[in-house]
């Protein structure tokens, strides 16, 4: 045979094996469809996406911006999307802070922290999420009722919720007031670390940073400005009025349980992972530093610290992403997030595949976006070649 | 198989890494119980031309025959001239999971279908040949470097293949083994079997090997029997590359 | 050695306040954890909610009174003995797993498809003058651990199917497989658990409907298989190249290759995570709740909110919590056991 019949067979092959397996792939896609047709038709079910601009009949009990029965579906779903954000970000702020002072215990030489940090990161780590949710909104729910609140430095705890001294401020502008907090923080944290400052003096650089910090301050004094309403009292105490509270600002059981329940648990795995991060950091590189005359707070700001999150950062991302779907467990303690909605309104409406579709797409634009905003910030800070750890 | 024709010939071969031409257009026959070393700098295309007669590589021009059969791509192509053709690797790649012992049957059974017994006594008799069949219940992490490839050579002899091939057998050994290794491979040379070697070791290709053959960027650039080779050789970059092996 | 101690405890200033508050901290919680549910508890099985709240502590007794109910849902009464062993059987297949003398992918499949198919039988009845018992009243612990296995033989071969498809030659399969693979680890489970209970059925030709509970175990399986197919990948990448062409040139088919040579090396390589991710599925069975189903955390809720038990939720919930850790710590115990002992007794070349 002459050299250039050896591209049949291989080429045969090839062809046969991925023509197959695409074959197969959509002849299942296309009889699911298919499937799915005849069957909604059979059910007098209409398909297309109108539904989306007719009004719910429904009430979602949680909301950032204001929604009533006779809103739209997609108004409906962009605030269960925007709740899920919402509670995604408090969670994994939350669990960043517990979980990063755990994993400093853990790290550190004190025993007695180290033996706290490890019971509660075992605990919490071993038992599933949904079970400390079950049981953090069991206890939330086993609070007295509103007649017998419990008053805590000016705010009421009770059954129906915590109601706190609330600004007279739209939802809204909370949120943006949290989101414009995080975003100083964040810049706080990349004028820090990133590669891009390195060459900036230590003194110009620090007040940038908190510069940034200072921004997003007043960015969010300027989200409550503009929240509140001309007249009215800028800051509202609960107080009790015959079954009910008046004024203050309440956090419904629901939100809270799920958020205490996705800070503690979070808390636990960003814990183990900052621990991680430190042990990674090479024995040597801390005794060199020493041995240059850095003062244990310096080796450990300039030395170990940067190490340490250059390290963990992309485990943490993958816990991050993990974290935000975790909110979908809302849906067992009546929290609306995206996936509830999505959930009531297949309920309500019948519209299976348009919203099953519409929960893929959401959640997959969620997971993306989340991974590269944070594996750009990954690329941003990492040290070019190999990670310091030691190996070649 | 036909034992009465070459054991490799190879017509024109070509091979592209992408657009970076790796084999240039390569002719080499090598006859039975002949030994063949092949030398020549790194990246030259030596380790990829010996991989490509049992297609670890795959060509992508010319022709490959092993004892008259073909290598075109079909399966059944393939595993035969695998299963005539043997090779020792620079690195090993014994089965770490496997004792010496299982390293040595597992192909025999699976793929030629011998019984566990005979595999078994096939194996010991092969180790003895390398001179470690007390290791055979050992792991390979348990052994040195030279036993290691000691292990390797037989666990290619318990195929019986007709050919060996070895891609540079002794670069990852520490000094003091490669001896050991040599023996082992002269051993087998002085008993008539196929040998296409690549290696440094030019003590070895002066002692054993019936052909020496410089290789440079793709090309075969000299061939000639090893006195010739080491006396009077031809070519300018031969001579250049002998300076630097031999002169140290 | 008190010279040390005092360093290490209260060597500064800062050092000595964190010792404080931690052994605080502990000791607070200890003694409110022996107070509440040792020594002004009630156990017995009858205590009243008067009797429980009049001593302050926990209520054991509604353990004691609902044991039945937690553990085994709405299985038939007299037939709860079959669901009892049926969960040993589960404990033994998972107990013998983790023998390193049983690893091979034969045994190993043996243990599994024997145990399930026991567990079934026992579970299931209409065999061996067994009364039958369907699916829809199975709860409770055996409910959850069935779960747990099925998602583990359905999953585990599926995971292997796809970790393969993925590393394919063919760039075509290996494209599509990790987009499928890729996908499905995006979603949440809970919303694939959704999907295949309620919309499922829609794409289905009426024949392959079958049950809510297999298709959602279907869900949860597929599931597991993307997470599990990602750590054979890894261990797939920890084997140096050289082994599977040693393969190659030896002669050894593709199915021996993968069967004797490069799967057996990667499982090795990702043993950590995988024992790992078995002990998220087993946590993850919990979610089942949300689709309608009373595994082991829905079994516990039915016990105390039914009935005069509604005060009792965290004693319900701390015997649930034992359950799970005991089972959850234990493995990953084991997984850690594992980890350093491979990595001592890995000898370096």
């Amino acid at each position: 045979m002459s050299g250039s019949s050896f591209w049949r067979r291989k080429a045969i092959r090839s062809a046969a094996f991925q023509g197959g397996f695409l074959a197969l792939i959509v002849a299942l896609l296309v009889g699911a469809t298919l499937t799915a047709r005849a069957n909604l038709t059979a059910q007098g079910l209409t398909s297309g996406f109108g539904f989306l601009w007719k009004a719910t009949g429904w009430e979602m009990n949680f909301t950032l911006l204001p929604a009533t029965t006779s809103d739209p579906y997609w108004w409906y779903l962009t605030l269960g999307l925007m709740n899920t954000l919402f509670m995604g970000t408090i969670g994994l702020a939350g669990a960043s802070v517990l979980g990063l002072g755990l994993g400093l215990m853990r790290s550190g030489r004190n025993p007695a922290a180290r033996l706290l940090a490890t019971l509660y990161i075992e605990l919490f780590r071993n038992l599933p999420l949904i079970l400390q949710l079950f049981f953090w909104y069991a206890l939330a729910n086993a609070l007295p009722a509103p007649r017998q609140s419990i008053e805590v430095a000016g705010a009421l705890v009770n059954s129906r919720g915590i109601y706190l001294p609330g600004l007279t401020i739209g939802p809204g502008s909370v949120a943006l007031m949290v989101l414009a907090l995080g975003l100083g923080f964040a810049a706080l944290i990349w004028v820090l670390t990133a590669r891009r400052f390195g060459r900036m003096e230590s003194g110009p650089r620090l007040r940038l940073a908190w510069g940034a910090l200072g921004a997003g301050v007043i960015a969010a004094l300027v989200a409550v400005v503009a929240g509140h309403e001309a007249g009215t009292v800028w800051a509202s105490f609960p107080v009790q009025s015959g079954l009910k509270i008046d004024g203050g600002f309440r956090i419904q059981p629901e939100v809270y349980a799920l958020a205490i329940a996705i800070m503690t648990y979070g808390a636990a795995y960003v814990g183990e992972i900052v621990r991680g991060g430190f042990k990674s950091v090479p024995r040597g590189q801390m005794e060199a530093a020493g041995a240059l005359g850095l003062s244990p707070w310096q080796v450990f700001s300039r030395m170990r610290m940067p190490l340490a999150f250059r390290a963990m950062l992309p485990i943490l991302i993958n816990q991050y992403v993990w974290l935000i779907k975790a909110t979908t467990l809302g849906i067992a303690v009546g929290f609306s997030d995206f996936f509830m909605i999505v959930a009531s309104s297949i309920n309500h409406s019948g519209q299976t595949f348009e919203f099953i579709a519409i929960l893929m797409g959401g959640f997959l634009i969620i997971n993306f976006s989340l991974a590269a905003v944070l594996n750009k910030l990954n690329r941003a800070i990492a040290l070019k070649g190999h990670q310091a750890t030691g190996a070649i | 198989m036909d034992l009465t024709a070459p054991a490799i010939e190879i017509t024109a071969l070509d091979k592209f890494y992408g657009a970076y031409h790796a084999l240039k257009s390569i002719n080499l026959t090598v006859a039975k119980g002949e030994k063949v070393v092949i030398c020549g700098p790194s990246g030259s295309g030596k380790s990829t031309m010996i991989r490509c007669i049992n297609q670890l590589e795959e060509h992508n021009a010319g022709l490959i025959r092993v004892f008259g059969t073909t290598l075109d791509d079909s399966l059944g192509s393939i595993d035969e001239i695998r299963k005539e053709v043997g090779m020792v690797f620079q690195q090993f790649n014994l089965f770490p999971h496997m004792t010496v012992l299982e390293n040595c049957t597992l192909a025999p059974m699976l793929v030629r279908k011998i019984s566990r017994a005979e595999a078994e006594a096939t194996a010991m008799k092969y180790l003895e040949k390398v001179r470690i069949p007390d290791q055979a219940q050992k792991f390979p992490g348990q052994l040195s470097g030279g036993q290691q490839q000691r292990v390797a050579i037989a666990r290619a002899l318990c195929m019986k293949p007709e050919v060996l091939l070895f891609d540079e057998p002794t670069s990852a050994l520490d000094p003091e083994m490669i001896a050991e290794v040599l023996d082992v491979m002269v051993t087998l040379a002085q008993e008539g079997m196929t040998m296409v070697c690549v290696t440094h070791e030019m003590g070895f290709a002066r002692k054993v090997a019936d052909r020496v053959i410089f290789m440079d960027n793709g090309e075969i650039v000299e061939e000639a029997d090893p006195e010739t080779f080491f006396t009077q050789p031809k070519n300018e970059r031969t001579r250049l590359f002998l300076s630097q092996v031999l002169g140290h | 050695m008190t010279a040390s101690f005092r360093k290490n405890y209260f060597g500064s200033f800062g050092s000595s306040l964190m010792t404080l508050f931690s052994l605080g901290v502990i000791g607070a919680i200890l003694w409110a954890l022996v107070d509440w549910g040792i020594l002004r508890a009630t156990f017995g099985a009858d205590g009243t909610q008067e009797t429980c709240q009049a001593a302050g502590g926990a209520c054991w007794s509604v353990i004691a009174t609902r044991w039945r109910v937690i553990l085994f849902g709405i299985y038939p009464y007299e037939e709860q003995w079959r669901a009892g062993i049926a969960c040993l059987v589960v404990a033994l297949v998972i107990v013998l797993s983790c023998l390193p003398r049983l690893w091979s992918f034969g045994r190993l499949s043996m243990i599994w498809l024997i145990g399930t198919a026991l567990f079934y039988a026992l579970m299931r009845g209409g065999v061996f003058g067994l009364a039958a018992v369907n699916e829809q009243q199975w709860g409770g612990l055996p409910l959850t651990l069935f779960i747990f296995v099925a998602t583990g033989v359905i999953g585990m071969p599926l995971a292997i199917l796809l970790a393969l498809l993925r590393r394919s030659e063919y760039r075509v399969i290996a494209r599509v497989s990790g987009w499928i693979i890729d996908t499905i680890r995006s979603l949440p489970l809970l919303s694939i658990l959704f999907t295949c209970a309620i919309v499922l059925p829609f794409m289905l030709p009426g024949f392959l409907i079958g049950e809510k509970l297999y298709r959602v175990l279907f869900g949860a399986a597929l599931f597991f298989a993307a997470y599990q197919a990602e750590i054979i990948r890894g261990g797939f990448q920890g084997i140096p190249k050289g082994q599977e062409e040693a393969a190659k040139a030896l002669g050894l088919s593709y199915v021996h290759r993968m069967t004797r040579i490069v799967l057996p090396q990667a499982f090795r390589l990702a043993l950590p995570a995988t024992i790992n991710q078995f002990v998220i599925a087993f946590m993850e069975t919990s979610l089942i709740v949300v689709v309608g189903f009373m595994e082991l955390l829905a079994a516990g809720n039915t016990a105390f909110k039914t009935g005069e038990w509604k005060f009792a939720y965290a004693e319900v919930y701390v015997f649930i919590a034992f359950i799970y850790f005991a089972f959850v710590f234990g493995l990953s115990r084991y997984g850690a056991y594992l980890e350093a002992r491979m990595n001592v007794g890995h000898a370096k070349d």
